[in-house]
């Protein structure tokens, strides 16, 4: 399961995006933004360093 | 008013026969708008006098040559995502509430040469994310088989409007199920085709490699209709398919003996647990696609869950790119659901959403390998019949996850059929999935499914 983030660590990726928020939004995002962590997890699988990400656009012939 | 609601089929043959005007129809649509329109909301802005000299036009040409194809003199109309030549196109949101394009999208453009008459811009969320919203200077649609309950969206004008006959098909966009969610809702039918089947160019992006536009209207073979017309290669865009277009009528009424069709019951019996009326419209389909000859398998896929992770990060991460400037210097001026989604982009890393991208990929082959001796498979569109509008909880992708998006991730195309009524007397769908570009194979299912079924005798009672 990943760590819950720190308050710094949280404030300085709101600052490193830009955004400006208010005390409330910070509390609410504070409240789900352990769920991006858990799926960040979850899209991580022992795969290897040779596994190439999909195509960005459209379809290889193997995938047809 | 009053007057029995035509399908594309029914209105082209009897234009082409000279029995229906074009006028007429357009007319009858608009006495709908203006009937309905203040209670459900499915128009955000109105073109009826260019839509009755367009009707005008297309009549005088019919009567002097016939028509062009089934969709001469047909009422249409385009989510407010996609450009519009001349027409206020505001997505929804008060950053482009002024905003009057000077192209029209491709779909746009392919829908007009084909003789449509555009009726309207349609109700949509911000910018296709993140509704209902009550805090944007429009009100979000309202579902026309019971006004107190939601439409589902993104695409929640279309739905509505169509369900209702304001117009007789429309256009959709799709990034997480914003056709198939709609039409589940609102009891029509909707098609998501495959990734790059149909041209993006010009419609507002939500995420760049989950977006597909695509047609809605109240059947299946409207569906095809529509879909011929907007399928094929488009230099504009990036991600378009460069493939010979099939003819998506032609395999209609042929019937189903000995289509193979895999049913992930995991997904919607385990994985995310669905309303017994859906269930019981689910297990009814499967039981007509059994008369109809079809042979029913059971198919295995990764979790649910995981599907929905991996498009919930690739759908954050595009989108926050794509309004990235907006978010560091208008934040203020997106409503309160969009800014929350837009915020969400902070907290996922380069290297998360690259290895969603991974996994993408590791998803469509399993979902390709599956598939090896099947036509379609099938599951929910939705979890449970339409929710009241007031009841939506604003961070659901945290909590349970979805069944349109792993279709969107995988990119193949992917429909919503109305399979009865639930709880409420509102409608209740199936998801029927084909593989890369055989959306012919999807809309022959669909249609058969319809053609037996009683389920497209109904419209709304509003209407």
């Amino acid at each position: 399961m990943p760590t819950q983030i720190t308050d710094e660590a949280f404030e300085y990726l709101l600052a490193r995006a830009g955004l400006s928020l208010s005390e409330a939004e910070k509390a609410e995002l504070r409240r789900v933004c352990d769920g991006i962590a858990e799926m960040a997890e979850r899209v991580r699988q022992p795969r290897g360093i040779m596994a190439e990400p999909a195509l960005t656009y459209g379809f290889a012939e193997e995938d047809l | 008013m009053g007057a029995a609601i035509p399908t594309i089929a029914e209105a082209a043959r009897q234009i082409a026969a000279k029995e229906l005007s074009p006028v007429e129809l357009t007319r009858a649509c608009l006495e709908r708008v203006h009937a309905l329109d203040e209670r459900l909301h499915a128009f955000i802005h109105l073109t009826e006098e260019r839509a009755l000299a367009e009707a005008r036009a297309a009549e005088v040409a019919i009567m002097a040559g016939g028509p062009k194809g089934p969709l001469h003199g047909v009422p249409i109309g385009l989510k407010d995502i996609v450009d519009s030549k001349g027409i206020p196109t505001t997505c929804q949101s008060r950053l482009l509430q002024d905003n009057i394009p000077d192209r029209d999208a491709t779909c746009a453009e392919k829908l007009a040469a084909a003789g449509t008459i555009l009726v309207g811009k349609l109700t949509t969320h911000e910018f296709a994310d993140g509704g209902p919203s009550f805090d944007l200077p429009w009100p979000p649609a309202r579902n026309p088989w019971n006004p107190d309950h939601f439409t589902a969206g993104s695409s929640s004008g279309t739905g509505a409007a169509v369900a209702t006959g304001m117009i007789l098909c429309g256009i959709g966009t799709d990034t997480g199920g914003s056709i198939r969610g709609p039409a589940a809702y609102c009891g029509i039918a909707g098609l998501k085709p495959t990734y790059g089947l149909v041209s993006r160019a010009g419609v507002a992006p939500a995420a760049f490699t989950l977006d597909h536009i695509g047609p809605m209207a109240w059947t299946a073979e409207d569906c095809a209709i529509m879909l011929q017309a907007l399928a094929g290669h488009d230099p504009r865009d990036p991600a378009s398919a460069d493939r010979p277009i099939p003819d998506y009528r032609e395999g209609l009424g042929r019937g189903i003996k000995g289509v193979r069709i895999g049913v992930i019951h995991h997904f919607h019996e385990t994985d995310h647990k669905v309303s017994d009326g859906t269930q019981r419209g689910i297990a009814a389909a499967i039981a007509k696609f059994r008369d109809l000859g079809a042979e029913i398998r059971e198919v295995q896929l990764s979790p649910l869950q995981d599907w929905a992770a991996c498009g919930a990060l690739i759908s954050i991460t595009e989108r926050a790119a794509a309004y990235e400037e907006w978010a560091r210097t208008r934040l203020g001026d997106f409503g309160e659901r969009m800014r929350s989604r837009l915020m969400l982009g902070a907290f996922v890393s380069g290297v998360d959403y690259l290895q969603a991208v991974r996994r993408r990929r590791e998803l469509r082959a399993e979902l390709h390998a599956a598939m090896a001796d099947l036509d379609v498979v099938l599951t929910a569109v939705q979890p449970t019949e339409a929710p009241k509008i007031d009841a939506v909880p604003k961070w659901d992708v945290f909590q349970q996850p979805g069944f349109m998006m792993p279709f969107n991730v995988a990119g193949y195309p992917a429909m919503s059929v109305c399979a009865g009524f639930g709880a409420g007397d509102l409608p209740v769908a199936i998801q029927l999935i084909a593989k890369p570009f055989q959306e012919a194979t999807v809309l022959r299912i669909a249609d058969a499914f319809e053609k037996a079924t009683p389920f497209r005798d109904r419209r709304p009672g509003i209407a």
